[in-house]
């Protein structure tokens, strides 16, 4: 049975403490399991009779799989429960209903072409993050609830979500036009912003909540995004860890260390982070989903109940369909993708939510192809990198070696990158005044005023992306692999290119202006779709939330960027020669369920990676990791071929 | 008082500090404009941008008629107290400022 004891005064953090409308936020890495604790905390609220509303702004939200209903834009009343509603606030459609209220007007006065390029420049990431949040700051005056559970985007997100506002005010502040809209319409919720703000500080009125799962890692970007929040002046008040093995079924020395290791990390999260309440939840042999496991981690949550594990009954068990892996695995397929073709660089790319492990995979691909003789730089864009975590050595802004022959590895740290932006457009502005010395302008005021608007928060979204294709321009390298951000952010990163080509290409038609920076978004552009050039792979683990969410990103990837998934990278896979009981015969009959259905779903090569004991850490534990993953050890053979070529 | 009045396509940020390079021309608008504001007390300019203020559009009859004739491409336009003084292009600061001058003593 769960030993670890769970603590009531969850309860008294998510309920209403006054007669005011409460918010409750759930926070943390994609994958571990929020979006189930934000709806049994929602369910438990709405059997307490709180008259409870449930909202997403997560770009790939998960509702409708947990509660085997359909929710949508609109504010939803959940069939078989009382008291609740949901709604997914998808970013898109958000985005796409600011652009058409923007557009609606102008088609008076201009034909369709010209609306159309207005259009495209409305694509810009900033209009959809404006949007976005709007929809959110709409709930936070929501009187006709008791609660507002907020289902949050991954942490990196919800921060920047967070700061906006304050930003904004900043803005409006000094007047005029800025990129995030019109100084006018947005004087006019101005007023929202700045309630949402006290409401988000004010505890009596917010509980923030984290979730994470018993992983160093994943305690390690609590810590951080609540220090962050912190900075902010909000509180985190609730630390829910979730998906424990539990004891009764850990019988070996391999499962049984992983569940010390597990209990070690929940203390240190005990210890370490700073919440006025934590609880925790099991591991279950099947996937929560449905109205009975939601009540069940409602009441272990917020009543102290114990867990129930019902060992053999969550997923039917077929051995006789047990999935053969030599099948599905085809190394010299995936080697063939990660090496690079006639010499030319090749660009790989591991995209997925959060917490499927792919900065591990990353690095360890990057270990293996750097043992191989290729010149290899590791980048990731992951505001909350963990790539100095995975190879226990500091790593920077700028490529630096990481004791390893050939390989280099580098972090765009959003702060600095900022800061050159800035002194390159500074630089730029300066220039161009010197080039104009019979102009009357005051020069010091002008570049004040450009030094000014460079604080807006466009600027860091526009720096991010400058980083981003700067790393395109890295000479030097056979191989660059991305360990890119979760997967909604990935996919507007790698989005931007086009839309700023897009962007610039209207600018250029209208003023006459060759775009400088155009031809080398359009070699980004190009490479990328090239599959001789660039590699994408999508990494998750093989259960059904992960896999949708994947899926859906990989479809986006070709429907909007024309990029082809070049494989998946299927990780966490149970080994066979440990846990040999009904319970892992469940979780791994689910797991090869899976393994299939991914197969079907995006008819690539399968790169295929087993659940370590721990995470490999430096260099000589991801180059042993790297024998076991598909692929990684075909390498050395064919590397001798192909530099003759 | 003068009034001076731009009519702009739609336009992401008004400053040209946007995008992954600032628009130069925008930039120097900008500061030209912010600067005729301090230098000429009776000076009153305000920018209108199609995606923004449409409304501007939809009201200023001359402005309308202009732009469903010739689309966008004669965007920017520039009023002077509403009479156009430059259509297709940005005024320079000297431009602007001649025109403030010019516009001090009272015209008809």
């Amino acid at each position: 049975m769960a030993t670890t004891q769970t603590t009531t005064d969850a309860r008294e953090i998510v309920e209403p403490s006054s007669e005011d409308t409460e918010f409750v936020f759930f926070s943390g890495k994609g994958g571990v399991g929020k979006s189930t604790v934000s709806c049994a905390t929602a369910t438990w609220l709405a059997d307490n009779d709180y008259n409870t509303l449930l909202v997403t702004t997560d770009p790939a939200p998960n509702l409708s799989d947990i509660f085997g209903e359909e929710i949508g834009h609109e504010v939803t009343a959940i069939d078989d429960i009382d008291n609740l509603s949901a709604i997914e606030i998808d970013p898109d459609e958000a985005a796409e209903e600011y652009r058409q209220e923007t557009i609606e007007p102008m088609r008076e006065l201009l034909d369709d072409e010209q609306i159309q390029a207005v259009e495209e420049q409305l694509n810009s990431p900033c209009v959809e993050e404006i949007a976005a949040f709007d929809n959110f700051v709409d709930f936070m005056d929501s009187p006709e609830y008791d609660v507002v559970v907020f289902d949050t985007a991954p942490t990196g997100h919800t921060i920047r979500l967070m700061e906006l506002p304050s930003d904004w005010n900043a803005e409006l502040e000094k007047g005029g036009s800025t990129c995030i809209g019109p100084a006018a319409s947005m004087e006019e919720r101005k007023k929202d912003y700045e309630r949402a703000i006290d409401t988000l500080q004010d505890s009596e009125k917010t509980s923030f909540a984290f979730v994470g799962k018993p992983e160093d890692s994943s305690v390690d970007e609590i810590q951080r995004s609540a220090s962050d929040l912190g900075e902010l002046g909000v509180k985190s008040q609730l630390l829910i860890i979730n998906g424990y093995l539990p004891e009764s079924v850990c019988e070996d020395p391999f499962f049984e260390g992983k569940r010390e290791d597990e209990q070690a990390v929940i203390e240190r999260a005990k210890s370490e982070l700073d919440a006025d309440a934590m609880a925790t939840y099991p591991l279950q042999p099947g996937e929560i989903a449905g109205l009975d496991l939601l009540a069940d981690v409602g009441g272990v949550l917020y009543d102290g109940d114990d867990a129930t594990v019902d060992v053999g009954s969550a997923t039917n068990v077929e051995e006789e369909e047990s999935v053969d892996f030599d099948s599905l695995a085809d190394p010299d397929a995936i080697a063939e993708k990660l090496q690079s073709v006639d010499g030319e660089t090749r660009y790989l790319f591991f995209t997925g939510k959060g917490g499927v492990g792919k900065s591990t995979i990353a690095a360890t691909s990057a270990t293996k192809l750097a043992e191989a003789g290729y010149e290899t730089l590791v980048v990731t864009t992951d505001p909350a990198a963990h790539l100095e975590d995975i190879f226990g050595e500091p790593v920077g802004h700028e490529p630096t070696s990481v004791s390893q022959v050939n390989l280099d590895a580098a972090r765009i740290d959003q702060e600095k990158a900022l800061e050159e932006y800035r002194q390159q457009v500074l630089d730029h502005v300066t220039e161009m005044y010197e080039n104009k010395e019979d102009s009357e302008i005051d020069v010091d005021a002008a570049i004040a005023s450009v030094e000014e608007e460079l604080e807006s928060p466009c600027a860091e979204e526009m720096a991010a992306l400058e980083k981003f294709v700067a790393y395109f321009e890295e000479d030097g390298y056979d191989i660059v692999v991305f360990d890119t951000a979760p997967t909604g952010h990935t996919l507007r990163l790698l989005e931007l290119p086009s839309d700023w080509k897009g962007f610039m290409d209207l600018g250029s038609l209208t003023k006459g202006a060759a775009p400088a920076k155009g031809d080398q978004y359009d070699n980004v552009i190009e490479i990328m779709q090239n599959p001789d050039k660039s590699s994408f792979a999508f990494v998750m683990y093989p259960e059904y939330t992960p896999m949708m969410e994947a899926h859906r990103a990989a479809e986006d990837l070709k429907d909007q960027v024309g990029i082809e998934t070049a494989f998946v990278v299927a990780n966490y896979l149970l080994p066979e020669e440990y846990g040999d009981n009904a319970f892992f015969a469940n979780r791994r009959a689910q797991q090869q369920q899976y393994l299939g259905e991914i197969k079907d779903r995006f008819e690539t090569p399968m790169m295929l990676a087993p659940l370590r004991q721990d995470e490999p850490i430096g260099l000589n534990e991801l180059s042993a990791f790297g024998d076991e993953v598909t692929g990684l050890g075909a390498l050395d053979e064919q590397v001798t071929e192909v530099p003759q070529q | 008082m003068t009034r001076i009045q731009l009519y702009e396509e739609a336009m992401c940020c008004s400053t040209g500090v946007c995008g992954p390079n600032p628009d130069d021309e925008l930039v120097e608008l900008s500061a030209a404009l912010d600067q005729l504001e301090d230098e000429f007390e009776g000076a009153e300019i305000s920018r209108a941008n199609m995606q923004h203020n449409i409304d501007e559009f939809l009201n200023t009859e001359e402005i309308y008629d202009l732009v469903e004739a010739n689309g966008p491409e004669i965007l920017p336009i520039t009023t002077v107290d509403g009479d156009i003084v430059a259509k297709e292009e940005y005024l320079s600061y000297d431009e602007l400022a001649a025109e403030l001058r010019g516009n001090q003593p009272q015209e008809a």
